[in-house]
């Protein structure tokens, strides 16, 4: 693959009438800057986590007592510049209530009714603890858990509970400490259970750990494949680079000239135009010290001059041995 | 440069795309899991009929669970076939009549249920008492985190005064005594987590003010500009001044309580409380 672009000083269609033909070999190479894509993707990249787990509930879980009381542990990310913030409890009945913030700094808070207000004063995550009472019901020997939850959530059943009914779709289930624990997506979610000492009652084989280590591996490949292609590609792409390299440098000294650069520049000062022509006459490069010597110029003039040519596209500066290398550009319309 | 770039782009998409795959794969989960539940509670539901109703299931429960078997079977089936939708209803479905037939067990058990009293107690000072622990967990965190060397040997204290009520409960002694104990020393560490960290929190609490403040006398200068009402940007002024002054003589809890009586004017003058 050669450059997609070829520069227009290099095209021989040039028709007498003064009409410029230029071929395209690519749309999306003229119509899409790649650094402009390249920082579009950075900033989404980079304001997708942002936009997702700002001021939302990170994490919730929950542990149910084999007396139907419920621990809530729950972390949310709030917004420092805010003084307090203010959350909605599943119940009124609290007990043990622990709000820290950032640093396991305890924080301030007043519970009205189901709402709790906390004094953030500056944190940006604060952890709440606290056990409810309200979560779980019991009519005869069934208990029946209860939760509108405005997040994904785990939770935790009691040891030797057995799952008879239930509501919503679980999205994992994994064993801890022989309880079941389950992870359910936010939204109106009841389990029905009861205690039996029966072994039918255990808990559910897990084989949650499997399927990490599957996924894990999907993924894995994924990344593996996706490297070797891109190795390939790119190891393809230097092959044919290596090949019409003589080709695209032979074109480029015949028909680099001057008078492309005025004209694809016609608004061009006339000082600089020297400077352009003296660089020409150099082999296309000078040292922005001989630019002085020769032009007579301070050196602030004769930088904001060099400076002013490069953002016209017209000369690249590079550094050689501490000083300024001015250097023409080969395919200045790359830039246009 | 260009290969850079297109090398650039192209990891910045797998990374773009990639978190989403992982929480679309977790999301659909592995589905077995669906039928292990539901071939649990259609087990159970099995075993509460063997219990309660010997031989002569009610026709109304027993039309329910003859839907729910279905939808186990169907569940299996579907997965068999790898259909996920399917299945997905099929474990709904089950679980949906496992719980009626549950609850209309329930209701109509309600009288016969013997209740062990002495169980009951039990498991609710058993649950009682693991909440407290995981209290007491929660606050050696904090402490530890803060290196309150004074709570060390309370925590001591307080786990050995768990492992002392649960024995009490397995032996049925009565253990009042002792969880009056471990309530006592719960506040005591509370507390000195309390003062200890009040220092550290005052200054965390200046600084968040200092900047907050900065940020408002600039919204006042701009609300004057606007013409806004004046003796409600003095009043905020004022506010201002006397919950710097209140900070200086480190009274937080005074200085909240003026910033909130400034957080009501602010909102008459119509500026938001809320840094931009």
């Amino acid at each position: 693959m050669i450059s997609l672009i070829e520069p227009i000083q290099l095209q021989d269609s040039l028709g007498d009438d003064g009409i410029l033909f230029v071929r395209n070999n690519s749309i999306f190479d003229t119509m899409v800057k790649i650094p402009l894509l390249v920082a579009s993707m950075i900033i989404v990249a980079a304001l997708l986590p942002i936009q997702s787990s700002f001021s939302s509930p990170r994490d919730l879980d929950l542990i149910i007592y084999p007396d139907g009381s419920t621990h809530v542990s729950t972390k949310i990310d709030v917004d420092p510049f805010l003084t307090n913030y203010e959350l909605n409890l599943f119940g009124s009945s609290i007990d043990n209530l622990v709000v820290v913030g950032n640093d396991e700094f305890l924080l301030e808070s007043d519970i009205v009714e189901n709402t709790i207000i906390i004094q953030t004063f500056g944190s940006s995550m604060i952890k709440i603890d606290y056990d409810i009472h309200d979560l779980v019901s019991k009519q005869g020997r069934f208990w029946t858990f209860s939760l509108d939850s405005p997040s994904d959530f785990t939770l935790l059943l009691p040891k030797n509970s057995a799952i008879i009914g239930m509501t919503n779709l679980p999205i994992n289930m994994e064993i801890v400490n022989d309880q079941n624990q389950l992870t359910f997506s936010s939204g109106q979610t009841e389990i029905d259970y009861f205690f039996s000492t029966n072994t039918i009652s255990n808990p559910i084989p897990d084989t949650e750990n499997k399927i990490d280590y599957f996924l894990f591996a999907i993924i894995s490949g994924i990344v593996v494949i996706t490297a070797i292609s891109i190795g390939i590609i790119i190891h393809k792409k230097q092959k044919n680079v290596k090949t019409v390299e003589p080709i695209q440098i032979i074109q480029k000294n015949q028909v680099a000239n001057i008078e492309t650069i005025f004209k694809l520049k016609p608004d061009l000062r006339e000082d600089d135009k020297e400077l352009v022509k003296f660089i020409f006459n150099n082999n296309g490069e000078a040292l922005e010290s001989e630019l002085r010597k020769k032009f007579l110029q301070p050196r602030t003039t004769m930088w904001r001059a060099v400076k002013r040519l490069e953002r016209e596209g017209i000369i690249t500066i590079e550094k050689k041995d501490l000083q300024n290398l001015v250097k023409l550009r080969k395919n200045m319309e790359e830039n246009e | 440069m260009k290969k850079l770039a297109l090398f650039a782009i192209i990891v910045l998409i797998f990374g773009t795309v990639s978190p989403s795959l992982v929480n679309h794969a977790y999301g659909q989960n592995d589905p077995s899991i669906l039928l292990r539940i539901a071939v649990q509670a259609d087990k159970q539901i099995i075993n509460q009929f063997n219990k309660i109703y010997e031989n002569e299931i009610p026709n109304n429960i027993n039309i329910l669970y003859d839907k729910g078997h279905r939808a186990v079977k169907s569940l299996d089936q579907s997965l068999s076939n790898n259909d996920i939708e399917k299945a997905k209803q099929d474990f709904l479905l089950a679980m949906n009549s496992f719980m009626q037939i549950s609850r209309i067990i329930s209701q109509s058990s309600e009288k016969s249920v013997e209740v062990n009293v002495s169980v009951k107690s039990n498991q609710t000072l058993e649950s009682k008492i693991d909440r407290l622990e995981k209290f007491v967990q929660t606050l050696e965190s904090i402490s530890t985190k803060h290196k309150i060397d004074q709570n060390k040997d309370k925590f001591t204290k307080a786990y050995s005064l768990i492992k002392e009520i649960r024995n009490q409960i397995n032996s049925n002694q009565n253990p009042s005594e002792n969880t009056n104990e471990l309530n006592n020393l719960i506040n005591s560490i509370k507390k000195e987590i309390r003062n200890s960290i009040a220092e550290k929190q005052s200054n965390a609490i200046k600084n968040f003010f200092e900047k907050f403040l900065v940020q408002i006398d600039q919204k006042l200068m701009e609300a004057k500009n606007l013409g806004r009402d004046q003796i409600k940007i003095d009043k905020s002024n004022e506010l201002i001044l006397e919950i710097r002054e209140l900070l200086s003589k480190n009274q937080i809890n005074d200085a909240k309580k003026v910033y909130s009586e400034l957080q009501v004017v602010l909102k008459d003058i119509g500026i938001s409380v809320k840094i931009t």
